[in-house]
């Protein structure tokens, strides 16, 4: 990516995750201006907080939607781990890093389950995971039949708030004002989460033989096992690291309402919003196009748009239909490229 | 210049903590202010004082679900009260959201206003846990969150409800009264329940258990789910009807429209039959008493937030204020139904009839309500 040809191509090739870049520079920087309080780490802090869970269910989804599938368990996993992370979150810190590494296995293992139902089973992604969606939600009402929990205090108050807070509840670099902590006292832990996930474990994943396999799946599976791509791997792989990801976003749920909650509604609607917030960072429904990275701007968006209603005078009851139009205009934006095609096969890409 | 960053943050971070400590409700001696309206829940109630505030104020209803007649009456019903004069000129902005079914976004609602710099948070808890941080925020910043309906298992907030545990005792006493009427005591009771993992759909269960328990009858309780929703509500006791036959009694948590229809089109006979406060079922039972639906009608009545609304309020005006507001049940049986007062012939089915709460000057009736255009309260 050299030069303004090099970005210029970048650009072509990345349309989508382009146009929700700067979709959601936009929104947000006008609701910042709009808000009495915009531009401050109070609302940065609330707006990420808020925003977490849905980010790492996006990019959980992200994956079977690569591979030209949809996961219709994400949101069940993420209440399934939301329910085992309000079970081991106490305790002395090993116990809560243990409690950490349980819950994030139990995501990517029930990811993985998910993945060898679909490979050995040979069953189509969108109906194994509708059962297995269900089986998630039965074991969480199992583990937590009525909503509860216990979740440190320390780390719960810690990770949900700013860098500054962070080392204060902590007591490390001089309780929060060692001058080398000031340049980012102000920034947002949970945003600090998502960014760390999203480059320690999304891009290496895209840049290793068994990512690149998930993309060719979704272009053309045929071509990819004519090419003796690993596609078995490939796709157990993808859906334990969406599990894993759900896994995240079942976590910081713990932590952000130090409780854990067996919601079947809020489940499905986690479900069916990372399926908008993918196709809003850009990724194809039809596969091989896309990438984690986009979603996770997808879902900003989509938490942007219900944040104008708090500060612009709306009715309540039109709201929900409001939402909906901004939600169809923003997706259409994808679709602008269908207008500058030159052949219409292209299309079908 | 670092001793200087050193310094302001280390003053930031003393001030935080001096004003942590001073802000939030104190806990004071009762009795409360008005306390024909705002009743302590029990004798063990605490009760909140906040610093009074100079009005008028700015309050925020956060919403969660939204999608089912009561939700949207209930909004009406806070956009209608905010107009009332007696509170008009107490309130300079007035703000309602739906979240849906969403604990995080919820929850940013909420803190969102708290930054804006929101008097009061008048909602609707999508789950009785989980909200210890945005409390935490509004005591920091002297905000009174005000919990209805589903209401949060702390005690660290003012909150506002009906008595879901003495609703579902007084359902089950009146059906065995009735029973005894009949002089029935032992039989089989159909029990269709509310949304499963609610404390509300629990509470009320429980009420319903412990009575016919205690009265020591031979009571066989038949369980289904009916989700306080008509349509589900009618399919499972359509369901229940077709596997045991037939019940000496219905106890409904709602739904209770849709539960009759299935007695009606299963030819079920007429039993006596307890449930909720919504208008269809007040119909059915009006016109179906003489033929022994006796029934009882208990709402969860949407006009809760007008009280909420009035309690915030009072709290921002520094009154002492009960931690846990017990509004009383309206209840109305067979014997009591009156059209045009207590229910309307003339409006839909899934209206809920109980928005007024005389003790509270909350008088917002049932065709007011509803004739109410979106326009005209805007």
């Amino acid at each position: 990516m050299k030069g303004k040809a090099g970005i210029r191509r970048w650009l072509l090739q990345n349309l989508g995750f382009a146009t929700a870049v700067l979709l959601f520079i936009v929104l947000f920087a006008t609701y910042n201006v709009l808000h009495p309080r915009g531009f401050s780490s109070a609302v940065a802090i609330q707006n990420s907080n808020e925003t977490v869970a849905i980010a790492f269910v996006a990019m959980a989804q992200t994956l079977p939607v690569l591979l030209g599938g949809l996961d219709l368990s994400v949101g069940a996993v993420m209440t399934l781990t939301n329910c085992v992370a309000s079970e081991l979150l106490y305790g002395s810190p090993a116990q809560i890093l243990l409690g950490v590494l349980l819950t994030l296995m139990t995501g990517a293992a029930f990811g993985l389950m998910n993945g060898c139902i679909v490979v050995y089973g040979r069953i189509q992604p969108i109906i194994a995971t509708l059962a297995t969606g269900a089986i998630a939600i039965g074991l969480a009402l199992l583990i937590r039949p009525k909503p509860g929990g216990k979740v440190d205090d320390d780390l719960s108050w810690a990770l949900t708030n700013s860098v500054y807070d962070l080392a204060d509840t902590y007591g490390f670099a001089d309780g929060g004002n060692a001058w080398w902590l000031r340049p980012f006292a102000d920034i947002p832990v949970p945003v600090i989460l998502v960014l760390l996930v999203a480059f320690v474990v999304w891009v290496p994943f895209r840049r290793s033989v068994t990512g690149r396999t998930v993309y060719a799946i979704g272009s053309a599976e045929g071509a990819a096992y004519m090419s003796g791509l690993p596609i078995h791997r490939a796709k157990i792989a993808a859906f334990t690291l969406g599990g894993f990801l759900a896994a995240c976003g079942g976590l910081y749920l713990a932590i952000q309402t130090s409780s854990g909650n067996a919601d079947i509604q809020q489940a499905g609607a986690y479900t069916l919003n990372s399926i908008a917030a993918v196709v809003l960072g850009g990724t194809s429904l039809l596969g091989g196009v896309g990438g984690a990275i986009g979603s996770l701007f997808g879902a900003m968006i989509l938490r942007v748009i219900s944040f104008y209603f708090r500060i612009l005078d709306i009715d309540p009851l039109l709201q929900p239909l409001i939402e909906g139009v901004v939600l169809l205009l923003a997706v259409s934006f994808g679709a602008f490229r269908t207008l500058r095609v030159k052949n219409q096969l292209d299309l079908f890409r | 210049m670092k001793a200087a960053w050193k310094w302001s943050a280390a003053l930031a971070a003393l001030t935080l903590s001096v004003s942590m400590a001073a802000a939030g409700p104190q806990v004071v001696q009762g009795p409360g202010a008005d306390p024909g309206c705002f009743a302590p829940w029990s004798d063990d109630t605490a009760y909140f004082q906040w610093e009074a505030k100079p009005g008028p104020y700015r309050i925020a209803v956060v919403n969660g679900f939204v999608g089912n007649t009561w939700r949207i009456q209930m909004i009406k019903t806070a956009k209608a009260f905010a107009e009332d004069p007696a509170i008009k000129d107490k309130i300079k902005e007035f703000k309602v959201v739906s979240t849906g079914t969403d604990a995080p976004a919820q929850l940013g609602a909420i803190e969102d206003f708290i930054n804006q710099g929101f008097d009061a948070i008048v909602t609707i808890a999508v789950s009785p846990d989980g909200f210890d941080r945005v409390i935490r925020l509004a005591d920091k910043n002297n905000v009174v969150v005000v919990p209805f309906d589903n209401v949060l298992d702390t005690d660290k907030v003012m909150q506002v409800n009906e008595d879901q545990l003495a609703m579902g005792r007084t359902w089950a006493e009146f059906l065995l009264k009735e029973l005894k009427d009949q002089g029935k005591t032992s039989g089989k009771i159909l029990e269709v329940r509310g949304l499963p993992g609610n404390s509300v759909d629990r509470d009320r269960s429980i009420g319903i258990h412990e009575v016919l328990e205690a009265s020591g009858g031979d009571w066989e309780v038949v369980q289904v789910v009916g989700n306080w929703d008509d349509g589900t509500a009618q399919k499972v006791t359509a369901d229940a009807i077709a596997v045991h036959g037939k019940f000496d009694a219905i106890a409904a948590q709602g739904g209770t429209t849709g539960v009759v229809q299935a007695m009606i089109d299963a030819e079920h006979p007429m039993v006596p039959i307890a449930g909720e406060s919504e208008n269809g079922y007040r119909k059915l039972v009006a016109k179906h008493s003489g033929d022994g639906l006796k029934g009882i009608s208990i709402g969860q009545s949407p006009g809760l937030v007008a009280i909420a609304m009035k309690a915030a309020l009072s709290a921002l005006e520094g009154n002492v204020m009960p931690q846990l507001i017990s509004v009383p049940l309206p209840v109305a049986d067979y014997s009591t139904l009156q059209d045009g007062v207590n229910y309307w012939t003339d409006l839909p089915d899934n209206f809920f009839t109980v928005n007024e709460f005389p003790p509270c000057g909350v008088n917002i009736s049932g065709p007011a309500i509803m004739s109410q255009s979106e326009a005209d309260v805007k």
